[in-house]
């Protein structure tokens, strides 16, 4: 019997499950169809509530809920006038960027509502057909910028409307770990072999090439994940890919919102490409028929919901590329910002 | 503590006492001669507008900008002079007694 090794042992009772904020980044807020023009509601993101809402011209705005004058929440009795959110207690107006644009009854506005937003809210953007919006803990514009994703925004050339959505109850890193740690594909989805994995950095974008151009992922910060996965099909000899747009949003630091779209090309109806590409797209949610291997939906929640994150894990040899994924997410944490006199 | 000579928008003159420590709006507002300063010292409001006597003026601490935008921003409604300040930005202390301020228009 050697020594008794204290840290192996006893570290895990000191571990919590997600020791980490809210990263920085572009989340999805919800599908553009789901937010009528002088539509608002509150939601519940990044930890925290907030008021979301669509201008009568139409823009969208994602505001923090108390107003900057007495403390109201304008989710509740708030309204859209105009393309103003407008506080239920004194009638003050916001536009989307957070400016306060009128008092009703000030003979002189604050000099201060001259001088840039009073109000939190996001930089929000619509693009896939759904409402972005950028979250940064000390409100700094956005870094980077969505990609041009064809499958999703040329209406041409494909198709699919299957979406799904799943909560998961840890952090976005954790859950995007999998995507390197290819050893648990064999041995929790089943997968024939463990996969090759290459995983390239560059700024706020990563790529993930498993099996050799089998799954193509590309991240866009922790909030978006464009998979693409390309196979031969078997009946035509052809190598036809489906995609899987992944946008995973913080409900709060400890609990996400995992949201897919499945898109694939638009093979006319009744040919073997499209019924082998429905398949494939199959395969990437769960079980499809005649396969052995899992997609996530089955095996990977029962790991994410109970595991605790080991900052310091044991790795061996055919273990994938953990520590530069993990190096390359630390880039999204910023600490909240202390608030004293000089930033007042 | 610190005594202020006040000319109220009457033009009539009074003193009052002001607190050492505490700006000198809080003295204005809570001797009902028409001082609001709803605001509580942000610069939001316009409402403790004086004029500084001319003698007083290099003893007071400068201008910030919010101060300076403030009294810019009440300027079409009142007359502004060399000596408006905002009374909010006015500490008191032992040094400013027999400070000599006019309690300017209201809004």
């Amino acid at each position: 019997m050697g020594a008794i090794n204290l840290k192996m042992l006893l570290e895990s009772q000191s571990l919590e499950r997600a020791p980490f904020p809210v990263p920085v980044g572009w989340y999805f807020i919800d599908y553009s169809e789901n937010l009528k023009p002088g539509e608002l509601r509150n939601i519940f993101v990044f930890g925290q509530e907030w008021v979301l809402f669509r201008s009568e011209s139409g823009k969208p705005g994602v505001t923090d809920p108390y107003c900057p004058h007495l403390g109201a929440h304008m989710g509740h009795g708030g309204k859209v006038c105009g393309e103003h959110l407008r506080c239920p207690f004194h009638h003050w107006e916001y536009d989307t960027e957070g400016n306060c644009k009128a008092i009703p009854y000030a003979k002189v506005m604050p000099p201060i509502t001259k001088k840039g937003p009073i109000l939190r809210a996001l930089p929000t953007v619509e693009k896939y057909g759904m409402i972005w919006s950028w979250y940064h803990p000390a409100c700094e514009e956005p870094s980077f910028e969505l990609p041009y994703v064809p499958e999703i925004e040329d209406a041409t050339g494909y198709t699919g409307s299957r979406r799904g959505s799943w909560s998961a109850n840890t952090c976005i890193q954790e859950i995007a770990e999998n995507g390197v740690d290819v050893a648990h594909l064999k041995f929790l989805h089943n997968a024939p072999i463990i996969p090759p994995v290459e995983a390239t950095y560059n700024g706020p974008t990563m790529r993930i090439n498993i099996g050799q151009g089998y799954i193509v992922g590309d991240s866009y910060g922790p909030g978006l994940n464009v998979m693409r996965f390309t196979q031969k099909d078997p009946v035509t000899g052809k190598a036809i890919t489906a995609t899987m747009l992944s946008y995973t949003v913080p409900v709060s630091h400890d609990k996400s919102q995992m949201n897919m779209s499945f898109r694939h090309v638009d093979f006319p109806a009744g040919t073997p490409e499209l019924a082998f590409t429905k398949k494939q797209i199959d395969h990437m949610i769960g079980a499809a028929e005649g396969e052995e291997s899992a997609g996530f939906e089955s095996v990977d929640f029962i790991v994410w919901n109970n595991k605790r994150y080991r900052p310091n894990p044991l790795l061996c040899d055919g273990d994938g590329p953990i520590f530069p994924f993990r190096k390359w997410f630390k880039q999204f944490y910023v600490e909240k910002p202390k608030l004293d006199d000089a930033s007042a | 503590m610190a005594v202020v000579k006040l000319i109220g928008r009457d033009g009539g003159e009074s003193k009052l006492e002001a607190l050492s420590g505490c700006p000198l709006m809080e003295a204005l507002r809570d001797a009902n001669i028409g001082v609001e300063g709803t605001c509580g010292g942000a610069c939001s409001c316009g409402t403790c507008h004086v004029y500084v006597d001319a003698a007083w003026l290099d003893k007071l601490p400068p201008k910030t900008e919010d101060e300076q935008l403030m009294l810019e921003a009440i300027g079409d409604l009142v007359p502004l002079k060399p000596g408006s300040r905002l009374s909010c930005q006015i500490p008191m202390s032992e040094a400013l007694e027999g400070l000599v301020v006019e309690i300017a228009p209201a809004l």
